[in-house]
């Protein structure tokens, strides 16, 4: 039981923290209207993942050996580009707070990125959703009285992520709207990070990037095979021997998406004088 | 006839260095949720494809973190997995669905 826990609660973890920080943020801006799109691309992502799950069980050949494999790289570079954009749009956002739920909202309005939370409630939910099916379903297929116990490790592992997503999204709601915005930026650009960091080794794996010698070992010190370091690797791309591309893009990325986001703030301080100067 | 054989000789030259640059094909079996072989011998430097087989009712993923990669394998389907060429070394692998049985490793020498 434990053993179908962990699986589940990793793969939905990422999930559950993308939603509840989503879901949060249109909260925080007097959005909640435009839950429905953040509802709608988490649905459709289980959507998906059941039929991916499906689709797989009947196709074979190359379908089957380089299919599942294109989807994945293709999911997880989108993952990185909306979730940078949502950061970009969340520091935009951080500089209204200022103002009332009016101003934030015609601020969000005049962007029209609503799709955009859609999008990353759809990503979340589909790129580890096919794995999570599938494994499911192989608990059920092969449920014969002793698999129970797995069947509700799997479940209870589904649930408890979902929970730590409603956790987020309760303890968001009553931190200060300004911590809430830094951290959860912090927060999706370490997740980009190592979701580039993951594309880069899993183009690396298909032979598209060249293979090469992992820059270091850090195994001594955190095993990524499992346990913390699992999580870690699951969540924000922890890789215990990562390749040069591994590293170098996961760095390079944050450094680049740092002065984007966080480079902004000069100019939303410029901005405040001429404000309540008005 | 002597034209057939020139023909078929040189078809065989043709299609010799293509036959030899085809990567080795491994077969792996995946049955009662174990992996059979559990140990798998490649020569270092030479890439060579995973051919693996699903005999049980259920699905599995093979994984190796070593090597980033995840690939599902849905009950009673085979997939071929294109290994890139290996340094010497043990890299270990699981079935992620049930790894408390499901392990392999990958000896290059």
């Amino acid at each position: 039981m434990a053993a179908t826990f962990v699986v589940t609660l990793r793969e939905a973890f990422e999930a559950a923290l993308l939603l509840g920080i989503v879901y949060t943020f249109l909260d925080r801006i007097g959005a909640r209207a435009q839950w429905r799109y953040v509802t709608t691309g988490g649905a459709l992502g289980l959507v998906a993942s059941v039929a991916m799950g499906v689709g797989l069980t009947s196709v074979s050949g190359p379908l089957l050996d380089l299919g599942p494999d294109l989807i994945a790289t293709v999911v997880i570079f989108a993952a990185v580009v909306l979730l940078t954009w949502h950061s970009w749009w969340m520091r935009r956002h951080a500089s209204a707070l200022h103002g009332g739920v009016v101003r934030r909202l015609e601020e969000a309005r005049t962007s029209r990125r609503w799709w955009i939370v859609g999008l990353i409630a759809f990503t979340g939910v589909f790129r580890e959703g096919a794995e999570t099916v599938l494994f499911l379903w192989g608990l059920l297929a092969q449920a014969s009285v002793g698999s129970w116990a797995g069947i509700t490790g799997g479940v209870l592992g589904v649930l408890v992520a979902a929970a730590l997503g409603w956790a987020i999204f309760h303890g968001g709601r009553h931190v200060n709207v300004r911590t809430f915005f830094s951290v959860t930026t912090v927060l999706l650009l370490l997740v980009a990070a190592g979701l580039l960091s993951t594309g880069l080794g899993k183009l690396q794996a298909l032979g598209v990037l060249p293979a090469g010698e992992p820059l270091w070992d850090s195994t001594w010190l955190l095993d990524d095979r499992g346990g913390v370091g699992g999580f870690l690797t699951a969540l924000l791309g922890y890789r215990a021997r990562p390749s040069t591309f591994e590293a170098a893009g996961w760095a390079l990325y944050l450094v680049a998406a740092g002065i984007l986001i966080f480079g902004r703030r000069t100019r939303v301080r410029v901005a405040r004088p001429v404000e309540t100067a008005r | 006839m002597k034209a057939l054989v020139l023909a078929v000789t040189l078809l065989g030259l043709a299609a010799a260095p293509a036959l030899a640059a085809e990567p080795a094909e491994i077969a792996l079996t995946i049955e009662k949720n174990r992996f059979a072989p559990e140990e798998v011998r490649v020569k270092a430097g030479a890439p060579f494809v995973l051919v693996i087989t699903n005999k049980d009712g259920s699905p599995e993923e093979f994984e190796s973190k070593d090597l980033r990669i995840e690939k599902v394998i849905p009950a009673g389907k085979t997939v071929r997995l294109r290994m890139p060429s290996l340094k010497a070394g043990t890299y270990p692998f699981v079935g992620e669905y049930h790894e408390k049985t499901a392990k392999g490793r990958i000896v290059v020498e």
